[in-house]
């Protein structure tokens, strides 16, 4: 390739990543302190929102809807039909999740936000150097947003928040600017003439005039914070983002759906109260007294049963713990397994669904206490190589395990090597930053027939819908495949043979836990080594969710009907 | 002493300020230094006191700086050079506390689209002067419900200035300027946004307020019968300049320059009057289509006696007194059966012609073109000033 100026490639990757090195090294006290109170801040936000029992969430809010506007039954009955739906699809917790996630993104964003817009609006110095950061900030991919947050915050609802609160806060700023510049010029004029001091015209005039146009400035804004919650779940971020983004990788409408509609709920209630502070003071009638006075009732009901649940919550839970694991069938599995037995034995146990690198970065930074799922010793080399003086590597939990390209076994190829044009010359993988595809790639590159072959990364969900079009269809189709997987089940496959070994050979899935988990936590330590069981065991787990088992369920069903092995793992 | 005095005031919009100031002194115009240095040169050169209590008229067509001007009195624009002098105090250099204090207690404007906060209630708007001094808001609000009463606006007081009319609503913002009791008002083109019935009215309601609260006044107007009535003194700027200084009458007597004689529509002298130059739009009733009512209601509605009847075509037909519709009503008559005649004349007849035929007429005098299209009517007082004119200027029409 002929360079167009032949210079050499700027190394612009190594200075972003030098530049995050140093602030996570040197302000990590900062970091931390931020997360540490940034999560019991919302932890506490949820508990309490948690703690107002439903039927009193729901009527109060409706009630509240219908006070503040007389005779428009839309909200109140869209609060009552829309939240009792969240509530009857087991959604509620999670909904409660996101409210917090999105009240406090929204909160700091408006807070930061505002004064910005006043001032760009005052100094046009300022707005020129605001402008362009503003639209970098809007039209980079809120993905990129994640990189730097689990960074400098770990995971959990604090990078969560971080992430949001940057890509929600541009329109608020430009939209408060736009406010302000728009003030009628004689108006301004006006006030000055009147001997108005700065802050007198902007209180005055200023701000109540650009008020609908901050309105709705925040209105975008708390919408993108809204839609940043499914993104800012990929780290950890708790609430609905999180079943919608587990849909995507099982390729599950159903549950996506419904998580999804449960999100619009929020959003269209959230969207209809922020409306009401838009008031049009000429055309809007003044509520009367009982109206205001029944509206602060309503709220008043709300904080106290909030209140008095969180008191009554707050009595001591058992030992806290938190797994990472990856959303791979074989994963929740085991993943769920094992917290199902540990909460029967009394602990309090957190699951959170990562992306893989995150996973291991997670346990590498003592962010979580440790995970089931890690293969070693190809897929995750590269995991392993990077975080190996950080992780503790327990041992097997699974043996027998094996990656590899598989095909429907009507194509009549056996050997990687018989790959010419198959396929379109193409393999179907699932998340890029898996194990399997690098391995996958380290194939392309090492056998001379598959030059010109690509690999394609799409979901752990979405490559069995894949097989699932291309086996109804019996058209070939390679895709990265592994086992323990119920695709072998549902399907006739075969793996194909690996002369090169560069799929690996004989694999293993291995609990990794935390550095010093040992000695903070010898109890969880002792459990997470013991914890053992067969390909068989997991692959009826998996079926089980496969054929319609919530996660939970399957993993009671499983500790059932396996008791003493379990019973083993707390010895 | 003079209440104000102005002493060379300058007022440059632009970047080149020096070259444009130059080409000012060479009596370039002001879009040629404008296309050369990209500066405006907004005021320049303004020297003139306005005594207490007077109205002080400030004329000019649009552009010729009076708004600028009128703003760099308070200096809501920052002068480029020049004093203004103040009760004997220069203010040119008052820094910004200070300056706020000449705002909040000595000037209050006017403006032309009555810039009221859309946001606040009429009573909130008149007292937005004493709010921004801090005011206790009892004390705030009885002087702001005084000012309200005086301009007969008390009972909107809870309403906002979109729900009322425009002469309201500048009524308002006069109340709000005058609840600072300030010693100077400072309006600025004020009435021209209104309909001239209305503004006819906010002229008298002026001239009576000065009556009772002796303020002064500077008032902006671009029209000259405003000036002309309202103004002790009136002031003719062109191009950021000043013409002439003095009261309605001298300057109609004795205008300074060429502007000054054209822009106060003094006529031409060398030309020879004809109809055409003094008639004035005449009110027309179609005697086909209308009956005595329209007729009637469109006499009191306009204020005359007297409606030039014309017919479906537009062409000129007679002169309907009120009289003859009021007969017409009673005795359920048809319009043409009772107008009456009217001396017609072409537009090119010259005034002297005129004279004769408007001596005997108990109407005005139709001017009609070639094709008996109506085209305006002439009334006595404009051949007699027409006259009156050129016999001052020697060639007596005998």
């Amino acid at each position: 390739m002929n360079n167009l100026l032949s210079i050499p490639k700027l190394p612009l990757n190594d200075w972003v990543t030098n530049g995050v090195n140093w602030l996570t090294e040197n302000w990590s006290g900062l970091f931390n302190a931020i997360q540490n109170s940034g999560q019991s801040l919302m932890d506490g936000t949820t508990a309490f929102l948690t703690a107002i029992p439903t039927p009193i969430f729901v009527i109060a809010l409706a009630l509240l809807a219908w006070f503040t506007t007389p005779k428009k039954y839309g909200l109140p009955v869209l609060i009552l039909l829309g939240l009792t739906l969240v509530d009857n699809q087991a959604l509620w917790g999670d909904l409660m999740q996101t409210l917090t996630l999105v009240f406090w993104s929204s909160f700091i964003a408006l807070v930061i936000g505002i004064p910005l817009g006043i001032w760009t609006s005052k100094s046009p110095k300022a707005f020129a150097i605001i402008k362009p950061i503003l639209d970098f900030m809007q039209t980079m991919p809120a993905f990129v947003y994640l990189i730097p947050a689990v960074a400098f915050f770990g995971i959990g609802m604090v990078p969560g928040a971080f992430a949001s609160i940057i890509f929600a806060l541009p329109p608020v700023v430009n939209l408060t600017h736009l406010g302000l510049q728009q003030v009628p010029e004689d108006l301004v004029e006006a006030a000055d003439s009147f001997g108005s001091t700065t802050w007198q015209k902007l209180f005055k005039l200023e701000l109540p005039s650009a008020k609908p146009s901050i309105i709705a400035g925040s209105k975008q804004t708390i919408m993108l914070a809204l839609s940043m919650v499914v993104t800012a779940s990929m780290i950890g971020a708790p609430g609905l983002g999180r079943g919608v983004l587990s849909a995507v990788q099982h390729a599950d409408v159903g549950a996506g759906f419904v998580n999804g509609i449960a999100l619009v709920i929020l959003a269209i209630i959230v969207d209809r109260f922020v409306q009401k502070l838009n008031t049009n003071p000429v055309t809007t009638v003044k509520l009367p007294k009982w109206r205001k006075l029944a509206a602060w009732a309503m709220v008043l009901i709300m904080v106290i049963s909030g209140a008095v649940g969180s008191v009554m919550a707050s009595k001591q839970a058992g030992k806290q713990v938190t797994l990472g694991y990856v959303e791979w069938d074989s994963e929740v599995a085991s993943t769920n397994v094992l917290a199902e037995a540990m909460r029967q034995h009394g602990y309090t146990v957190k699951t959170t669904p990562l992306d893989n690198a995150v996973n291991w970065q997670s346990v590498a930074n003592k962010q979580i206490d440790g995970t089931v799922s890690a293969w070693l010793p190809v897929t995750h080399k590269a995991m392993l190589a990077k975080y190996k003086d950080k992780v503790d590597v327990l041992g097997k939990n699974l043996t027998g395990v094996r990656l590899g390209l598989v095909v429907p076994d009507y194509m009549d190829v056996n050997s990687i090597s018989d790959l010419n044009n198959q396929a379109d010359k193409n393999i179907v993988g699932i998340e890029a930053g898996a194990g399997v595809m690098t391995a996958a790639q380290k194939t392309i590159d090492s056998y001379s027939n598959l030059s010109g072959w690509k690999l394609t990364p799409s979901s752990s969900g979405a490559m069995p819908a894949a097989l699932d079009k291309a086996y109804k269809a019996k058209q070939p189709i390679v895709i990265t495949g592994w086992t323990p997987h119920w695709i072998f089940n549902k399907y006739k496959l075969k793996f194909l043979e690996d002369p090169k070994k560069t799929m690996g050979g004989e694999e293993s899935i291995n609990t990794v836990v935390r550095k010093d988990l040992k000695k903070t936590n010898p109890d969880t330590y002792k459990v997470m080594k013991n914890f053992k069981w067969s390909q068989d065991e997991m692959q009826s787990v998996m079926l089980d969710i496969q054929s319609g088992k919530s996660p939970e369920q399957a993993a009671k069903d499983y500790i059932k009907t396996h008791k003493s092995q379990v019973d083993s793992w707390f010895k | 002493m003079p209440k104000v005095q102005i002493k060379h005031l300058t007022k440059v919009f632009g970047k080149k300020q020096k070259a444009a100031l130059k080409m000012v002194k060479e009596n370039k115009s002001k879009n040629e230094i404008f296309e050369k240095t990209g500066s405006t040169v907004g005021v320049y050169d303004i020297n003139m006191d306005v005594n207490e209590g007077e109205i002080f008229v400030i004329m000019g067509l649009s552009g010729s700086g009076k708004s600028t001007l009128i703003r760099l009195l308070n200096r809501l624009i920052e002068p480029t050079s020049g004093q203004i002098i103040l009760d004997g105090k220069e203010i040119t250099h008052f820094n910004k506390k200070e300056m706020l204090d000449i705002r909040r207690k000595k000037m209050s404007m006017v403006f032309q689209n009555f810039a009221l906060f859309p946001h606040r209630t009429i009573l909130q708007n008149a007292e937005f002067g004493l709010e921004i001094q801090g005011v206790k808001p009892a004390e705030r609000q009885k002087r702001a419900e005084q000012a309200l009463e005086n301009s007969g606006l008390l009972s909107f007081k809870d309403q906002y200035p979109s729900q009322l009319s425009g002469g309201m609503q500048q009524r308002v913002g006069l109340s709000r300027a005058l609840t600072n009791d300030p010693d100077i008002l400072l309006m600025d083109e004020a009435f021209s946004a209104l309909d001239p019935l209305v503004r006819h009215e906010m002229q008298d309601e002026l001239l009576d307020l000065q009556q009772n609260v002796k303020k002064t006044i500077i008032f902006i107007t671009h029209d000259l019968n405003e000036a002309l009535r309202i103004g002790d003194r009136i002031a003719i700027m062109k191009d950021g300049q000043l013409q002439q200084i003095g009261t309605g009458e001298e300057i109609l007597t004795n205008p300074a320059n060429d502007y000054v004689e054209n822009f106060v529509e003094d006529v031409d002298r060398s030309k020879v009057l004809n109809a055409e130059s003094i008639m004035i739009p005449g009110l027309t009733i179609n005697v086909d289509s209308d009956g005595p009512n329209v007729a009637l209601h469109r006499m009191q509605e306009e204020e005359v006696s007297g409606l030039v009847a014309i017919d479906s075509k537009r062409q000129f037909a007679g002169y309907l007194t009120s009289d003859a519709a009021v007969k017409a009503r009673r005795e359920e008559l048809p319009l043409r059966d009772v107008m009456m005649d009217m001396p017609k004349v072409k537009p090119d007849t010259i005034v002297s012609d005129i004279m004769s035929i408007i001596y005997d007429a108990t109407t005005p005098v139709a001017v009609v073109d070639d094709n008996n299209k109506m085209r305006g009517i002439i009334i006595r007082g404009a051949v007699i000033e027409a006259l009156a004119q050129t016999e001052g200027d020697g060639q007596a029409d005998e």
